[in-house]
């Protein structure tokens, strides 16, 4: 068992650093770029805040949730759905202001990465499905990860095309 | 409260929000907030949008 949460944690570990390379890559490409104008700093200052609130919020009920209901959970994915959560409340604000995007970047890239991700995600979801190993005992596993940041890059992705062709719409009006 | 002022100084310089959003350095949809009313642009960025548009803070922005 030492050994599995040892591996666990190196697995993690590089995981997490070739996110970082990954991301630190797209910066180098100009894929990513962080530059904003005062409208939109302003705007992502507010949805910070909202991203923030949401997370101590969502920390706190799913720790009221495992003490009320038993732990139905691993804490890995209590935490990711507290962190899904934020991340969505953070990027919808954004996207409702119109200031997700920087300057630089297109929405068309956007878009493919986020639908990227999600199918990605998402069907690491459904093979875990189908080879039993989301759940175990009825406590939703480690696994959950996957499906929990597919769906919320999804909805993130439905939000943006959604406003994108409301704004479009209203353009041409 | 819209600025009709800023708009039609855009239109005489024949000029579309993303130009002036790109002349300016911010996206074309702060633009189309600040003439819709709905952002109160700081000092530096009236300034640089009257500069572009060769006009006054005043001619754009004052209020009187």
């Amino acid at each position: 068992m030492e050994r599995y949460h040892a591996g666990m944690l190196c697995g993690l570990t590089v995981g997490i650093l070739a996110g970082l390379l990954f991301v630190a890559f797209l910066f180098k490409k100009k894929i990513l770029d962080m530059h904003f104008d005062e409208r939109q700093e302003r705007a992502r200052g507010k949805a910070f805040q909202y991203g923030f609130f949401t997370m101590i919020i969502s920390t706190y009920f799913y720790a009221v949730s495992d003490i009320m209901l038993g732990h139905w959970c691993d804490t890995m994915v209590g935490v990711s759905l507290c962190i899904a959560l934020a991340i969505c409340v953070f990027a919808i604000t954004c996207i409702l202001k119109d200031a997700y995007l920087s300057l630089r970047e297109k929405p068309r890239t956007l878009m493919t990465f986020f639908a990227l991700l999600s199918i990605i995600n998402l069907g690491f979801g459904f093979m875990f499905h189908i080879s039993p190993g989301l759940t175990e005992n009825g406590v939703l596993t480690y696994r959950a990860v996957n499906p929990i940041m597919g769906t919320a890059t999804l909805v993130i992705l439905i939000v943006y095309i959604v406003n994108y062709l409301l704004r479009l719409r209203e353009e041409e009006e | 409260m819209k600025n009709l002022r800023m708009k039609a100084a855009r239109a005489a310089r024949d000029l579309s929000q993303q130009e002036l959003a790109e002349a300016v350095g911010v996206s074309r949809q702060t633009i189309n907030a600040i003439e819709k009313g709905d952002y109160n642009p700081t000092i530096k960025l009236c300034v640089s949008i009257c500069r572009t548009l060769g006009k006054t803070l005043d001619e754009l922005f004052w209020e009187g």
